[in-house]
């Protein structure tokens, strides 16, 4: 047995370390399949105190360390590249306080977004960001990559509702920023905190600012012939100074396969539909859904369906969300992208993605946050044919490039992980990377914790590295 | 005022010097000892004085709008635009910075930051933390960097605008900037009333649960009432509820809230709508800053205790002046008789014993050394200070005024 195992062990537990190779297998990566490489051990700590140890062994031993919460990221964020400790925060996953009227709630990092929300239904509350993953993933995780969701068009990104973390640094030292009782003065650091995606430390207690339930929704299903028509209502809609609490594309592709996995009823013959939802005061709304129709109207919708039951708007959300779940019945692997474009650019940001996907030869289909200008291109492929990954990862780059050219970014949610390490320096020049290296050394100067992650050159000191294995490639 | 030079604090004269351009301005950091940045100045007696000699740097000739696409509706500016300008060129195509700041025909959009300025229309709007998607800072090199970028979503590196935000300068200078913007909304409306000192609890906590979604939600003493010539107090407080929404969704509040006030025995409601709303919109903004006011704290206080530590606040001799954006905690108390010192100190150390955290917004240079302006050291100061050093290794900006150590 390694002294590492030996000692983290020592510290949790024998019930609270993984370290044979079938149990790691999980651990080599994470929703974003095409790199892999395997942890020496997985750590499941059920305390500040205990993170603060496993924090201090890893420095000791000099292994690098990373967070991870339920391993949904899209970009890579949790693949442990140097090899070495993961530590899983799943079993943290007490929700500490919850006080209505100060509007916050304090939550352990492994909390699922999903049962914070159900669990504050019945006081009238909600934590707003809403990731489709928001069934698994974990509030930690959405800390770390300052995860969106559809409805954050309105409400806004995560960002907006961390009021502070406690956060263990890299050197083992407890940080407590932030709280519940706002402009505290001195440097907003939760708002650095939040996205620096497991870089600054480990994230073991979150304050979350709590968001009143809408009164009342309006939800439109706008059905058009063509892509751009849909795209062109978007642009519209934003241009007439309609902010929506939703506003999600999905292409004929997509609908496809949703429409076989959820029977909600979306036509099949549509070249695209739009999920059009405002929410609020009862007050107002129908006037509201009534601009908006007008305007998709405007834009040739063959059809704008409003979902006249909270079942039916349920249902809608949930074929929504768990698209790319229905993703499995068009091909055996997809990739899927998460650029973003100004959003009146997305009528011409869709006609490039159709011609990249002729290019290559690959079926792409979309389903994204189309009020944020936050594109999804979903690129199927078999992972088991080198060629068609080496298709994909081109067409990718040729999207998030156009994305680029179009005044945009690479990501609007998913985060840059390891996935989009390379678009980084297209993005910022070498002086903002100096920057953010400054900033980073700040809070971790060896950079042992979450090694090779986001910028190009950090982690480069990590000793314990270990090629990263490349499906099929 | 002097444009050649300028006193802070009592310090100086500095040096004023005026970019028009980034090359110049960086190439002014590059040389100075010191940088010490002027936007409208408004703000300047933030802080404490200047503990270096340097040079200051006028940001407002770098006051041009660089890119508005309405249709996407974000803007970016240089950071020397000054915020009434700002606003004229968003109002123009039915858009604004949903963002209360005092003095804004002098105030510019890079001390706004800096300051981290808010006011009324906070509870229901937020922070410029909402609304900044992109920064360029010159830094203490000289090189102008950027964070974010100029979609509304993004999470492409560190996140850098936060930290700029309300860190008074002293990470770089800030050159320009992406704002998100929103549309000016259709209607606005307000709902004043009074209510005495035992009530306030209670209402308070009513408020707090109406089924109505106001913007904003102010407390103001009578004395603050006065000042502010909203209208003449009866009564020991004066609540003031904002609406801005649609036509329909704003008159529904307003009936609403009334029914809900009415339950309550609240009577002798004052409203305002659509153009009249913008003399107390006006007169809560000029509050948060008023003219005259030697002596002013800010507190932060749970929301749930806003009530009694208001109260308290009020109690103090001076007749001071209170305005607390109770949805959000935040209490400001000004005296506008500048009290001795030693009673200076005594308000203050009575008033942080009683909040989560108290900075002193405004009193006499002679008084600073006394005070600790920025109140009790966060939990987060030591990492505060290892980024303060990361970003500013020779301590060049704004040394001496922010925090201990920053």
């Amino acid at each position: 047995m390694s002294v590492l195992l030996e000692r983290l062990i020592a510290t949790l537990g024998r019930e609270a370390v993984l370290s044979s190779p079938a149990e790691l297998l999980v651990y080599e990566c994470d929703g974003y399949t095409i790199e892999k490489n395997r942890p020496d051990v997985v750590v499941f700590p059920t305390s500040t105190e205990q993170i603060v140890q496993i924090v201090r062994v890893c420095n000791e031993l000099e292994v690098p360390f990373l967070p991870r919460g339920a391993g949904t990221s899209l970009a890579g964020g949790v693949l442990p590249v140097g090899g070495g400790v993961v530590i899983s925060l799943a079993r943290m996953k007490k929700i500490r306080q919850v006080d209505t009227r100060n509007r916050y709630a304090i939550v352990e990092p492994g909390v699922v977004n999903l049962s914070l929300t159900n669990y504050l239904k019945p006081h009238g509350w909600h934590f707003a960001p809403d990731p489709s993953s928001q069934g698994a993933c974990t509030i930690g995780g959405n800390v770390a990559t300052n995860s969106g969701g559809p409805h954050t068009l309105k409400y806004g990104v995560t960002v907006n509702h961390v009021l502070g973390v406690e956060l263990v640094l890299p050197d083992g030292r407890v940080v407590t920023t932030g709280g519940p009782i706002e402009d505290a003065p001195g440097y907003d650091l939760t708002g650095v905190i939040v996205g620096s995606e497991g870089t600054f430390g480990i994230v073991s207690k979150i304050w979350v600012r709590l968001t009143r339930n809408p009164e009342a929704y309006r939800t439109l299903l706008g059905v058009f012939e063509t892509v751009d028509d849909a795209t062109n209502t978007i642009s519209d809609l934003i241009g007439a100074g309609i902010i929506p609490a939703a506003l999600e594309m999905l292409d004929a592709p997509i609908l496809s396969a949703i429409e076989a996995a959820f029977h909600f009823g979306f036509p099949l013959d549509a070249g695209a539909v739009l999920i059009m939802e405002v929410d609020g005061l009862a007050a107002g709304l129908d006037a509201d859904a009534e601009r908006i129709e007008k305007i998709a109207r405007r834009n040739r919708a063959r059809e704008v369906r409003r979902a006249n039951t909270e079942a039916e708007r349920a249902l809608l959300w949930k074929s929504r969300k768990q698209a790319f779940g229905a993703v499995g019945r068009l091909a055996p692997s997809y990739c899927t992208q998460d650029g973003v474009v100004p959003r009146t650019k997305l009528p011409e940001m869709l006609r490039k993605i159709q011609y990249i996907g002729e290019r290559y030869n690959l079926k792409i289909c979309n389903v994204f946050h189309a009020g944020d200008g936050n594109i999804h291109p979903i690129l199927l492929f078999d992972e088991r044919d080198a060629d068609q990954v080496q298709r994909v990862l081109k067409a990718s780059h040729d999207i998030l490039d156009e994305c680029i050219r179009l005044g945009g970014s690479v990501t609007g949610e998913h985060g840059i992980g390891v996935e989009k390490i390379d678009f980084m320096p297209k993005l910022f020049s070498p002086e903002d990377l100096a920057m953010m290296l400054r900033l980073r050394a700040a809070f971790n100067p060896y950079g042992r914790c979450s090694p090779r992650k986001m910028l190009p050159t950090a982690g480069a000191c990590i000793e314990q590295s270990k090629v990263g294995r490349r499906a099929a490639l | 005022m002097d444009d050649a030079s300028c006193q802070i604090d009592g310090i100086g004269p500095l040096p004023v010097i005026r970019p028009t351009s980034v090359v110049e301005l960086g190439e002014q950091i590059r040389q100075a000892e010191a940088v010490f940045p002027l936007g409208g100045r408004t703000q300047l007696d933030l802080g404490y004085p200047p503990s270096r000699d340097g040079i200051a740097l006028d940001l407002t000739r770098l006051d041009q709008i660089i890119d508005y696409p309405a249709r996407d509706m974000t803007i970016t500016v240089q950071a020397g635009i000054r915020l009434a300008q700002l606003q004229r060129v968003l109002a123009g195509e039915g858009q604004r910075l949903p963002l209360d700041v005092p003095r804004a025909e002098q105030a510019t959009l890079g001390g706004v930051l800096a300051t981290n300025t808010s006011g009324s229309r906070r509870y229901g709007a937020g922070t410029a933390r909402d609304y900044v998607i992109g920064i360029s800072t010159v830094n203490d090199e000289g090189q102008e960097t950027k964070a974010g970028g100029r979609v509304v979503k993004n999470v492409a590196g560190y996140d850098l605008c936060k930290l700029h935000l309300g860190a008074l300068g002293t990470l770089g200078v800030i050159s320009q900037v992406t704002l998100k913007v929103r549309p000016i909304p259709e209607a606005s409306a307000v709902l004043m009333f009074g209510c005495e000192t035992a009530a306030l609890p209670t209402l308070l906590e009513e408020l707090h649960a109406s089924q109505t979604r106001p913007i904003c939600l102010d407390l103001l003493n009578a004395a603050a009432v006065r000042h502010a010539g909203l209208l003449q107090p009866k009564q020991a407080w004066l609540l003031v509820i904002g609406f801005e929404d649609s036509e329909t969704a704003v008159h529904w509040q307003m009936q609403q809230l009334i029914r809900e006030l009415t339950r309550l025995n609240v009577v002798g409601t004052e409203a305002a709508a659509g153009a009249a709303t913008q003399p107390v919109w006006q007169s809560l903004t000029e509050l948060t800053a008023p003219t005259g006011a030697g002596f002013s704290l800010q507190a932060g206080v749970l929301p749930s205790q806003v009530a009694e530590f208001a109260a308290f606040a009020a109690g103090l001799p001076g007749d001071p002046l209170i305005h607390a954006h109770a949805g959000n905690g935040l209490v400001r108390v000004h005296w506008l008789q500048t009290p001795d010192a030693s009673t200076a100190v005594a308000h203050r150390e009575t008033l942080a014993a009683r909040a989560g955290h108290l900075t002193v917004l405004r009193c006499p240079s002679a008084l600073k050394p006394l005070l600790p302006l920025w109140g009790t050291p966060r939990a987060d100061a030591e990492l505060m200070r290892q980024v303060k050093h990361a970003l500013d290794p020779r301590g060049r900006f704004n040394p001496g005024r922010f925090l201990q150590g920053i």
